[in-house]
């Protein structure tokens, strides 16, 4: 959960760690590190990647904080930093597409104390997706960015972020189904 | 999971895809892993004494193109003796073409302006 839309931040944390205060720099990791944790555990399906993957993003922060013009941007830099670099790790490392089962349902006892079975298996079918669509649904459900953040973040038209949040909505639905964990007589 | 809309599933797919807490202690093995100093200060090494190494390419290279110009000079200039050579003999050999041509020229003006008379031609004969 991000601290920063609990308490909201004051610029001045973020100009203090510019001005090479650690912890306010500390500070900034803490109100962000759960987004980026998570971001990088949904995307590679592992903890260990997932926990490489949110170092290197604020290692990157680290070194740029001179370019961060206010929190704001920090949010918006650290998203686009982090899934970006999940779809390029993505590409160059051999992931499993579906992450270990004892991992997923670790992660889905995190999210849900209500039906853990279908938490767990909802992040298997978001494991299937391809890495763009994947890093899309993250960033709309998870981040709850609007369409045009997120063709930003990903470098990517708006038309092609609403059609791989419509075809991953259609592809995640369509496989609840199959598996009898929603009721398709429900459905419109 | 009951879906009766669109709008349903999109909510549950919030509430399911809520960011989860980090591994406990990341922030603080993040800010061991940091670099002591924010701004790293780039230090200039010291002046080192040239090595043959550092300029031996850059030598090479000089070296030849001075032999590559050299020689060019040498070239253009013994094609240019050989080719004064060539003149000077045409020159010669057009000068000593023009001496024939006159000394038969004058045999010719003698021939005309001076015919031989009816007894030297008889005694010719």
């Amino acid at each position: 959960m991000s601290l920063s839309a609990a308490h909201p931040m004051p610029d001045s944390l973020l100009l203090q760690a510019r001005a090479g205060d650690r912890n306010a720099f500390a500070a900034l990791v803490r109100a962000h590190q759960g987004s980026v944790f998570s971001i990088g555990l949904r995307m590679l399906s592992r903890r260990d990647a997932a926990e490489d993957l949110a170092q290197d993003v604020f290692l990157q922060l680290y070194r740029k904080l001179d370019s961060i013009e206010s929190l704001e941007h920090l949010g918006f830099w650290l998203r686009r930093v982090a899934a970006n670099l999940a779809i390029d790790w993505l590409r160059r490392l051999p992931y499993s597409a579906t992450q270990p089962l004892d991992e997923s349902a670790e992660v889905a006892a995190q999210v849900s104390e209500d039906d853990p079975l279908m938490s767990r298996e909802l992040m298997r079918l978001l494991g299937e997706l391809a890495p763009h669509p994947r890093a899309v649904m993250l960033l709309r459900y998870q981040e709850d960015r609007d369409v045009a953040e997120i063709a930003a973040m990903l470098d990517m038209p708006v038309n092609t972020v609403k059609s791989h949040i419509k075809r991953s909505l259609t592809a995640l639905r369509g496989r609840m189904i199959g598996a009898k964990l929603i009721d398709c007589e429900e459905l419109p | 999971m009951n879906e009766k809309s669109p709008g349903n599933f999109e909510d549950e797919l919030r509430r399911r895809l809520r960011p989860i807490d980090a591994p406990e202690g990341f922030a603080e093995r993040l800010m061991a892993a940091l670099p002591v100093e924010q701004k790293a200060t780039v230090v200039k090494p010291l002046a080192a004494r040239p090595s043959l190494r550092q300029f031996g390419l850059p030598a090479a290279l000089a070296a030849s193109l001075m032999v590559a110009v050299f020689l060019g000079v040498r070239v253009a200039n013994d094609r240019a003796l050989r080719e004064e050579q060539i003149g000077i003999a045409a020159s010669q050999q057009l000068m000593q073409a023009l001496r024939v041509t006159s000394q038969k020229l004058d045999l010719a003006y003698e021939a005309v302006n001076n015919p031989p008379t009816a007894g030297e031609e008889e005694n010719r004969s």
